[in-house]
């Protein structure tokens, strides 16, 4: 009885709002992302998985009696070309903006926010960071406009250390290499910081120059003298697959704990070495409860969600689901109640739940840990290989404390 | 007396037009006279000197982060003028400019342009580590503070505020390049031997004209840092160097205001561009080739050309011809776009989609408004035609003009096309 009265009300709601307002102001959606230069692989991912979850959400009839509308600018991978593309934006009416390929850019854009919420009360634009990891963007630089729906480093290297101590892999040896700039001395900071915890020794660390290095012989020889049992590493792109494949030409039998192997292209180009290899992520495939996502996901898009496509498409379900709890009958959109909103909402994806923490605008959410093997369920790259699950880490043994630097503004309610 | 009329005519539609037209076009605005002062500051150097610089980025990245400290100062309670802001851009760059100029034009040639790209990529190599000064991988940040009842909080105050500093320092780099050092700047790049016989320090000399075309960048990157009010390492990224030198190209170097014809085109083309289609650096970099090839002295050389034989010039016959090849070259741009959105189209993540959704088959694709058949042979035939249509246009457009430009004098034909000093006829 109590299911048929909830049927008829949620059917009744959805028939006003099916009924078409006349002047219903659309919730407009931009995609700031890198979608030329050397970044436009990983900035086209993030755009597919939004214009996805932007799908969904018009699928399920919209918002404000309209259908969201999204658009997609590029700003080139530079930070000043993404300042323009945020006033484009603004001139364009778009409300949330998304954006995942640089920690640079993410900076930008919140500063960007930031000021122009300052100067434009009522007609606010809210940031959904996808990507930018840096720990300033929910420390000095965090913001209520600011949400941050991804990891960072302290909770990649919480999650592979638990997940690898208890399947052995670990070991008391840790040697710690990562690129020098805010994201490698993050993750260098945090392997340092969860040693106590995981029961090992930092026996080296090493930054080094960010996609500059060709030969990682000599880093390679300074691994092997130091014989670590695991080597914790932040390095993406062609740092992470040089250094892999050095190690494997050296005869290096070390586990590989990393952030970013699943990045395309990578298994395919370390091959046979980069089996048994950790990765810590947000998301992937075989960590899935069920198929359903993934197999919806290809059915739109014609690929299975890879790298950071599972990840920024919940986070537009989180959205649709912070949307779901307001109306505005068509009339002005606040985003400032789509963020108070959005802070309130707990969303189920195939791993576990996300939340918005208040203090910091940093989600709450499950790391998937993962070991490179053959016969995978999901095949990375056209290959054999892909990842199998080792562990979810559950949200609140990831997360880490509010730091002290975010001295967050709230609007005045 | 002409020359006047036409600039005033043009400052009069740059203060009077701006605050009708959305943030959208003002913002586009600012960016292109930002980067028209950074293409003069540059030309200064190539065009003058005849040094080609491959790291201008350098001397632009430091007048921005110079520009934000200060700017933060101001937030601290510094009293110090919003507007003049751009003062710390230009003081930055000189200094900067002296240091690294007088290592660059030790040499030149070759080993002056290698110089300048090293001293940029020591910059964007060294400035993520420098935490304190160029703010790690998110930046510096500052905001525009009020000053005399001025907000500086709408784009329209930094727009007049831009257009203000750009025409001032446009109009001093004009000034300078006329005075008495000015013109020995050009005879260094004429023949630096014979300087030196002359008596003069030609390394001094080319250092003042490095450091001096620093200051300008400096400036130029100090009014983006005011206009974006944050600016990050990547400023010195090689992009932003390569970027200048194409916008002066394209512009003409041989001109002195040339730079500011290619700065306008190829920002004001990113702006209209770049969300349209993705091929957008595609075509940019198509016009950059089809520019070097058919018109080496680039927009303003071939704007001035015309200036200059403007009294033998009879329209009613070049009239004609340069429709023609209007037409021809609408023609032809009409059929690479074409074509290029196709292949983008057909190669795309969507098509695969519906590829692999229709069963293999090549299902029909929407482009222009209207629907193709990828199978069909209008579909491929239709770029041809227009190709091969408006080349043909194009050939016999050509040679029409050339004969009329023949006849008015081949000498003259000649003398053009061999740079002159510039300046002389902006």
């Amino acid at each position: 009885m109590k299911h048929i009265a909830m049927m008829t009300f949620t059917a009744a709601g959805a028939l006003v709002a099916a009924a078409p307002a006349v002047h219903a102001e659309p919730l407009k959606i931009g995609i700031i992302e890198s979608l030329s230069g050397s970044q436009t692989s990983t900035g086209r991912l993030y755009a597919t998985a939004v214009e996805y979850g932007v799908d969904q959400i018009n699928k399920a009839g919209g918002f404000n009696g309209e259908p969201v509308q999204v658009t997609e600018y590029d700003n080139a991978g530079g930070a000043p070309e993404a300042a323009d593309k945020f006033r484009q934006a603004v001139a364009d009416g778009v409300d949330i903006i998304f954006q995942g390929a640089s920690s640079a850019i993410a900076g930008q854009l919140t500063e960007d926010v930031r000021k122009h919420n300052i100067r434009n009360t009522g007609k606010e634009v809210m940031f959904i960071n996808l990507g930018g990891e840096a720990m300033e963007l929910t420390g000095d630089k965090c913001q209520f406009y600011h949400f941050r729906f991804t990891t960072t480093a302290p909770m990649r290297v919480n999650a592979l250390v638990s997940a690898m101590k208890e399947s052995g892999d670990l070991g008391t040896k840790v040697y710690s290499i990562n690129q020098n700039y805010s994201w490698g001395q993050d993750m260098q900071a945090a392997v340092k910081a969860s040693a106590e915890k995981g029961g090992y020794e930092v026996i080296d660390e090493v930054l080094h120059d960010v996609n500059k290095i060709q030969d990682f012989a000599p880093f390679v020889a300074r691994i092997k003298a130091a014989a670590p049992n695991t080597v914790f590493t932040g390095n993406w792109s062609n740092d992470l697959l040089l250094l892999m494949k050095a190690t494997g030409d050296a005869g290096l039998d070390v586990t590989f704990a990393t952030a970013f192997l699943d990045q395309p292209g990578n298994i395919a180009n370390a091959g046979k070495t980069a089996l048994g290899h950790y990765i810590a992520n947000n998301y992937d495939n075989a960590a899935a409860k069920t198929d359903a996502f993934p197999e919806a996901y290809k059915q739109a898009t014609g690929h299975y969600p890879i790298f950071v496509e599972g990840h920024s498409a919940f986070a537009l379900a989180q959205l649709q689901q912070a949307l779901g709890t307001l109306d505005f009958k068509g009339g002005e959109i606040s985003v400032t109640q789509i963020a108070l909103a959005l802070e309130n909402t707990t969303y189920e994806t195939p791993v576990g739940p996300v939340s918005v923490r208040k203090e910091d605008h940093q989600t709450i959410r499950p790391v998937v840990v993962s070991k490179v093997a053959e016969n995978a369920k999901y095949p990375a790259d056209n290959t054999d290989m892909g990842f199998e699950t080792v562990k979810i880490v559950p949200a609140e043994e990831a997360i880490y404390p509010v730091q002290e630097s975010c001295q967050m503004e709230r609007p005045e309610q | 007396m002409r020359n006047i009329s036409i600039l005033v005519a043009i400052l009069a539609l740059a203060i009077a037009v701006p605050p009708f037209l959305g943030i959208a076009w003002q913002n586009a605005l600012v960016n292109v006279l930002i980067a028209s002062l950074f293409a003069l500051a540059f030309n200064l150097l190539i065009g003058q000197a005849g040094l080609l610089s491959f790291g201008h980025a350098a001397y632009f990245g430091i007048g921005a982060f110079a520009a934000l400290h200060l700017m933060i100062a101001i937030e601290d309670g510094l009293a110090f003028p919003t507007p003049l802001v751009p003062l710390a851009g230009a003081a930055a760059g000189l200094l900067v400019g002296i240091v690294a100029g007088y290592f660059a034009t030790m040499r030149s040639g070759v080993y002056f342009a290698l110089v300048t790209l090293a001293i940029a990529e020591l910059f964007h190599s060294l400035a993520p580590h420098l935490q304190g000064l160029f703010g790690g991988e998110s930046g510096v940040s500052s905001m525009r503070m009020p000053w005399q009842g001025i907000i500086f909080g709408s784009l329209i105050e930094v727009y007049y505020l831009t257009l203000g500093w750009v025409l001032t320092c446009g109009l001093a780099l004009w000034a300078y390049t006329r005075t008495p050092f000015g013109r020995l700047t050009l005879a260094l790049r004429d023949n630096e031997q014979r300087v030196q016989f002359l008596g003069y320090n030609a390394h001094a000399a080319k250092v003042i004209v490095f450091a001096v075309s620093a200051m300008a960048s400096g400036v130029a990157g100090a009014l983006l840092a005011i206009s974006n009010e944050t600016a990050n390492y990547s400023l010195f990224a090689t992009d932003v160097s390569a970027q200048v030198v194409l916008q002066t190209f394209v512009g003409g170097s041989t001109v002195f205001f040339g730079p500011v014809f290619g700065a306008a085109a190829f920002t004001l083309f990113a702006f209209l561009v770049s969300d349209l289609t993705r091929s957008w650096v595609f075509y940019q970099g198509l016009i950059f080739v089809l520019v070097m090839l058919y018109a080496p002295t680039g927009i303003g050389g071939v704007i001035a050309y015309h200036a200059r034989h403007r009294r033998q010039l009879d329209w009613s016959r070049l009239a004609g011809p340069y429709a023609l090849a209007l037409v021809g070259g609408l023609l032809v741009a009409a059929g690479v776009v074409y074509l290029t959105e196709t292949v983008a189209v057909l190669f795309g993540e969507g098509y695969a989609v519906r590829m692999r959704d229709a069963g293999g088959s090549l299902p029909r694709y929407d482009l222009f408004g209207v629907s193709w058949d990828p199978a069909g042979i209008l579909t491929w035939l239709l770029p041809l035609i227009l190709i091969g249509a408006g080349g043909a246009v194009l050939v016999r457009a050509r040679r029409s003009i050339a004969g009329f430009w023949n006849r008015m004098g081949r000498t003259e034909a000649l003398a053009a096309a061999t740079p002159e000093p510039a300046g002389g006829t902006a």
